[in-house]
Formats: structure tokens, sequence, C-alpha cells
């Protein structure tokens, strides 16, 4: 029971955060895709920014331990153009579709609508799929820093060195 | 309660903030943040009304048992909480039809949510393909 209390809670919060922060906007998610309005970039890469130096820290000090997703190029590749393609037309992600609702965009109810379907659709196709796209270039449990063969701090102080001056260039161009 | 108040806050802050949430997650539930799982189980549980059969055969459901979990509260927690943030805010508004769509393409309701409801089916297919 405690478990569904935090998820409860842990969404709340987050929910709120995004409702503040502007991101469960249609105009915003179109804004990004149409490279004019960085705001859910901004929102996303903070987050990242800020969670992969938590993560990795408390994982170091023996807190926590790493979830890492197997990557499959099959999977990825085509999995992240189909959804893509399907985020153009909807304007919300799952997570923000339901957050939308919160806010009274009410056409992320029918976007929300066809995510089930889809759910529904998907776990029809799942065995085919088993046996083509998701078994198509599966490379594991891989990391940046194990390709790479060095230390994750770096990648981290890497990726936070580039993800600001990201930043500063979006505040420079006004995105 | 000024800050809580405010309609918008810094899209860095706010990100930071929620990159904070999900450390702490991790470390009290040993949760990572997740949403499309929770289409996957409730599409389960809706098809189990019509075709319990069906959502038994599937290897796909039997691996993604449709139930309520802490993934699950998670996206419901995250309507709530916007609700929250909006009505403090006073920016709840009822939309039926985006700014920028209606800017585009016109006021017709049916236009948008026909567009949306495909373009959903399509996006969860992608991202569960993907492993999202």
């Amino acid at each position: 029971m405690n478990i569904l209390l935090y998820g409860l809670v842990t969404g709340i919060l987050f929910g709120f955060l995004m409702q503040k922060a502007h991101v469960i906007r249609y105009d915003k998610q179109l804004g990004a895709l149409m490279l004019k309005d960085f705001t859910i970039v901004k929102f996303m890469i903070s987050s990242v920014i800020v969670s992969m130096i938590g993560i990795y820290l408390l994982s170091d000090l023996g807190y926590i331990k790493l979830d890492i997703k197997s990557a499959s190029l099959g999977a990825n590749l085509i999995g992240g153009l189909i959804f893509g393609v399907g985020w153009g037309f909807v304007g919300y992600c799952p997570a923000t579709a339901v957050a939308a609702v919160g806010e009274g965009r009410w056409d992320a109810t029918f976007g929300l609508a066809g995510m089930l379907v889809g759910a529904a659709v998907y776990a029809e196709a799942f065995p085919l799929l088993k046996e083509s796209v998701l078994a198509w270039g599966n490379m594991g449990k891989i990391t940046l820093h194990g390709i790479l063969g060095i230390n994750h701090w770096i990648v981290i102080a890497v990726l936070t060195a580039l993800f600001t001056g990201m930043f500063a260039w979006f505040e420079k161009r006004n995105l | 309660m000024s800050v809580l108040s405010r309609t918008s806050w810094s899209p860095y802050v706010a990100g930071a903030l929620a990159g904070m949430l999900l450390v702490l997650s991790v470390l009290v539930s040993g949760k990572y943040f997740g949403a499309s799982t929770t289409f996957v189980r409730s599409a389960g549980y809706i098809e189990q009304v019509f075709a319990p059969d069906r959502v038994k055969s599937l290897e796909y459901f039997v691996k993604t048992t449709p139930k309520i979990d802490w993934q699950w509260m998670f996206v419901f927690g995250g309507l709530l909480g916007s609700l929250i943030a909006s009505r403090m805010g006073r920016d709840f508004k009822s939309t039926p039809v985006p700014p920028l769509w209606e800017t585009r393409f016109g006021p017709n309701r049916i236009k948008r949510w026909t567009t949306a409801f495909l373009g959903g089916i399509v996006l969860m297919f992608g991202a569960r393909l993907a492993g999202g």
C-alpha cells in the first residue's frame, strides 16, 4: 500500500512542476518540434543534469542501484521514428497528455484514448515484433562510459558542460 | 504561497526540481519515472472487460499484467498535480482546441480530436517498440 502512496505523491509533485513550467501545453511541445520554442527541452535537460549527477552519486555511495535499459538499434530507431510521427499529431507525450487534462486541455483525452488503443495494438503485434525488429541490433545494457572505457564522471562533466552551453545558446537566441 | 500561486516557473528551475524529485524517488521507493507501461496495464484492464480470454492469451499482457502499481499512481498523480498547480495559479482553462492548432487548422473540434486520437495510436505503438 505504501508504495502506491509514494507513487501518487511523487506524481502530484511532478505534475505540479510540469504545469508550472508550461511543458504540458500542445503549443510548447509543437514549438520544440518546430525548433521555435525550447521550453520543454530546457525542462527535460535540466532534469537530466540534476538526476544524472544525483543518481550516479548515490550509486557510487552504494545507496541505490542503477536500472540500465537494453539498447536495441532496430527497436530504438524504428520505434523512435514511429513515436515521433505520432507525437507530432497528438502534441503531447504520454505523461504530459495525462497532466494536460488536469489543466483543462480536453483534446488530450482523445490522445489518451488513442494511446490506450495503441498499447492494445502493440500487444497484438508483439509476437511478430519479437522475432523481427526487437531482435535487430540488440546491444544489451550499454552505457556511454562503458563503450568509451572511461570513468562515468568524465561523461557526466562533459555532458553537463555541453548542455549548459546549449542553454546559453537558447537564451542568446531567445528560443 | 506567492511562489506556488505564480502562473509561470522557469523551466530550468522546475526541471532541476523534477530531477531532484526523481533522485529522491529512486532513493526512497526504488522507482525511476516512466509512464507508458501504465498504458499497457490500463489497456489490458479495459480489454479484460470485453475479451478476457484474449488478454490471457497475449504474451505481452501476461508479461505486463493489468494492475495498479507505483507507476499507475504516479501517472494519475500527475493529473492531480497539474490540476492543483493550475488552480493555485488561476491558470486552469477549459481548452478544447490548442491555440496554435486553431491558428493553423481552425476551431473545428472533431478535426483536432480525431487527429489526437489517431496520433495517440501511432505514438504509443512507437513508444512501446522503442522500449519507452
